[in-house]
């Protein structure tokens, strides 16, 4: 059976030469299925499952969750601001398949320009597709707010597919992290389509009392009825946002008032499962934390990164409490671990082999000083609400100069001691 | 404090080269390889941390309708200036000659080209422009010489190491330098908009 599904797939190998874009799109999903038709024939090589495909494979995997959250989370707080269905599990149907259209469009948008842009490297170089693109194709709709505007969604992807990696030569050569390099670039350029208040809650005109949903075709029509054949609760456009719905993250909350103005919102139980506006994989934290285990323990991510962060970030946070100037600054320190995106920028975003330090020692000054300046920019920095995107970003500039010196320190004991 | 103040604020929140784009000229050519870049960061960091307190007391005591002379003569301020910065150059040329005649030989031009580096002018007329005394001059000239210093090793060892990436052929060289810095720039973005010394005050 699979022999004869290769030996047809084989059949239809377009030439190289003559076709290379469509070569590149062959092996490219061929290679999904299958092992690779091309191996090295001369020398002796070390030779391990563990390539690159299946390193990004388990990235992608350990992702799922935060997606399966993720896409019922943007249905389970359209309803809140609608003050329907209040309960995490009521109108369930609803949720999921309102978050599922929401989500669909950006993830499908993601990879169509990410492999797009790809493929046509890939052919214009002569090479097979590199894989590291889907790994942050997979990241990238999980950063962004659920109502991003899909057009600014795909400039920002071109942006960083082809000034954050194919610039550089593609997978494993860039210097800063591509994923968040598409949202850097979006909050640059766009910044009033990701910060504030008005973006984390999707389908509304906004977030003021008594403004309406906003639903189309397919929710109304399609979804409907499809939900009145089953005898299911069906989308009522007649709905409103209520009094009292701001649609302020944590963050924002704490910023202008402190630690008590962020309880009267959120309990603390809804801010560590997750049911909490923000960024579409972002707020489930124990989710993200079996992402962050699994990824250690199959030693793609590093463990000493992760600790080095939550160590500078614990440091900071304590150096700040003890300075208490501002409110946010008397918020406990122990709370900053899982309000915001923290978990989730260390377990995937900080820990990327190619952008991070590659020496032991190096690492732990990485992760450390991740921490401290995503803790500055969070606290100190009234200009942004969140810090960990741009400490990272910062960091990642750093990382060079921190392996040479490593490095070099290294060297110089060695020739000391010999 | 405020001279911490100043100082941190001169190198990280408001970069010379990451934040104005000043003193491209060196920053660009000498950071191919971290050696030279270190050796011209260093030459900079002096350079800066000398002239920019020489330059206060110029402008207080002999420019200034207040000063020695009693006339207004901040019209020659820039040829002063200019003279005070070319001069402290010779300066660190000759050192670095005696002392360490490889990084002599590898920053060749560029060293004496410190004199035309913007950052350097521009520091000093920064100072002027906000009224800084004494002591904040020679903060803020160690401070942004410090973040000079940053920017060039950093992106030095960025160079290095993109040295073996596969860069499509026309950006490679001054082309990808230009994509780093301007990347470089956004890292540095992280902590432009804080302001040290209105913390805990509002």
């Amino acid at each position: 059976m699979v022999d004869n599904i290769i030996k047809l797939l084989e059949k239809y190998e377009p030439n190289k030469e003559k076709q290379p874009f469509l070569w590149a799109l062959y092996d490219g999903f061929h290679t999904f299925l299958f092992a690779p038709n091309h191996v090295t024939k001369a020398g002796v090589h070390i030779r391990d499952n563990m390539d690159l495909k299946r390193t990004m494979i388990h990235v992608v995997l350990m992702l799922q969750l935060c997606y399966l959250f993720g896409t019922y989370n943007i249905g389970h707080q359209h309803f809140l601001a609608l003050g329907e269905y209040t309960g995490f599990l009521e109108g369930a149907h609803l949720k999921l398949m309102y978050g599922l259209w929401q989500l669909l469009p950006i993830f499908v948008v993601t990879h169509v320009v990410a492999l797009g842009i790809e493929f046509y490297y890939a052919s214009k170089k002569g090479h097979s597709i590199e894989e590291g693109i889907l790994v942050s194709a997979a990241l990238i709709p999980l950063i962004m707010p659920p109502d991003l505007p899909l057009w600014i969604l795909a400039i920002g992807v071109a942006f960083a597919v082809i000034i954050g990696k194919e610039a550089f030569g593609g997978t494993g050569m860039n210097i800063w992290n591509v994923a968040l390099l598409s949202r850097v670039f979006i909050f640059f350029a766009y910044p009033t389509e990701i910060s504030g208040d008005e973006v984390w809650v999707a389908g509304l005109e906004s977030t003021f009392a008594g403004s309406a949903v906003e639903y189309g075709w397919v929710h109304l029509t399609l979804f409907n009825g499809l939900f009145g054949w089953l005898g299911l609760a069906q989308f009522d456009p007649g709905l409103t946002v209520i009094d009292g719905f701001t649609g302020a993250t944590p963050l924002a909350l704490a910023f202008a008032g402190g630690w008590d103005a962020v309880t009267e919102v959120y309990s603390q139980s809804q801010m560590l499962w997750g049911a909490i506006p923000g960024s579409i994989g972002e707020t489930s934290k124990p989710l993200i934390l079996i992402g962050a285990i699994g990824l250690a323990m199959l030693k793609i991510a590093s463990w000493r990164i992760m600790l080095g962060m939550v160590l500078g970030t614990v440091f900071t946070g304590m150096l700040l409490n003890f300075w208490g100037a501002t409110p946010f600054m008397t918020v406990p320190w122990y709370h900053h671990i899982y309000i915001g995106s923290f978990l989730f920028a260390m377990a995937f975003m900080a820990t990327d082999p190619v952008t991070a330090a590659s020496t032991n020692r190096g690492k732990w000054i990485y992760g450390f000083l991740i921490g401290f300046f995503g803790m500055i920019i969070r606290i100190l920095n009234p200009a942004y609400p969140e810090g960990w995107m741009l400490a990272i970003l910062l960091m990642n500039t750093f990382s060079p100069l921190i392996d040479h010196l490593v490095l070099r320190k290294n060297i110089q004991k060695r020739l000391a001691s010999a | 404090m405020e001279l911490i103040n100043i100082f941190i604020k001169a190198a990280f929140i408001e970069n010379m080269v990451l934040a104005y784009f000043l003193g491209m000229c060196s920053y660009l050519a000498v950071s191919k390889t971290l050696d030279t870049a270190f050796g011209l960061g260093l030459a900079v960091i002096f350079v800066l941390g000398i002239t920019m307190p020489i330059n206060w007391l110029i402008t207080t005591f002999l420019l200034s309708e207040t000063g020695l002379l009693g006339m207004d003569l901040t019209f020659l301020r820039f040829i002063l200036f200019i003279a005070v910065i070319a001069s402290m150059v010779q300066l660190v040329e000759m050192v670095i000659e005696k002392y360490s005649p490889a990084l002599y030989a590898s920053l060749g031009i560029f060293l004496p080209l410190i004199t035309v580096n913007c950052a350097i002018l521009g520091g000093s007329l920064f100072m002027v422009a906000r009224e800084y005394n004494f002591a904040e001059s020679v903060s803020f000239g160690l401070g942004s010489g410090f973040g000079f210093f940053l920017a060039i090793v950093a992106i030095a060892a960025i160079r290095e190491k993109i040295r073996y990436s596969n860069v499509p052929g026309p950006l490679r060289g001054l082309g990808m330098a230009f994509i780093l810095t301007g990347l470089m720039g956004i890292g540095f973005m992280s902590l432009m908009g804080i302001d040290p010394g209105a913390i805990g005050n509002s």
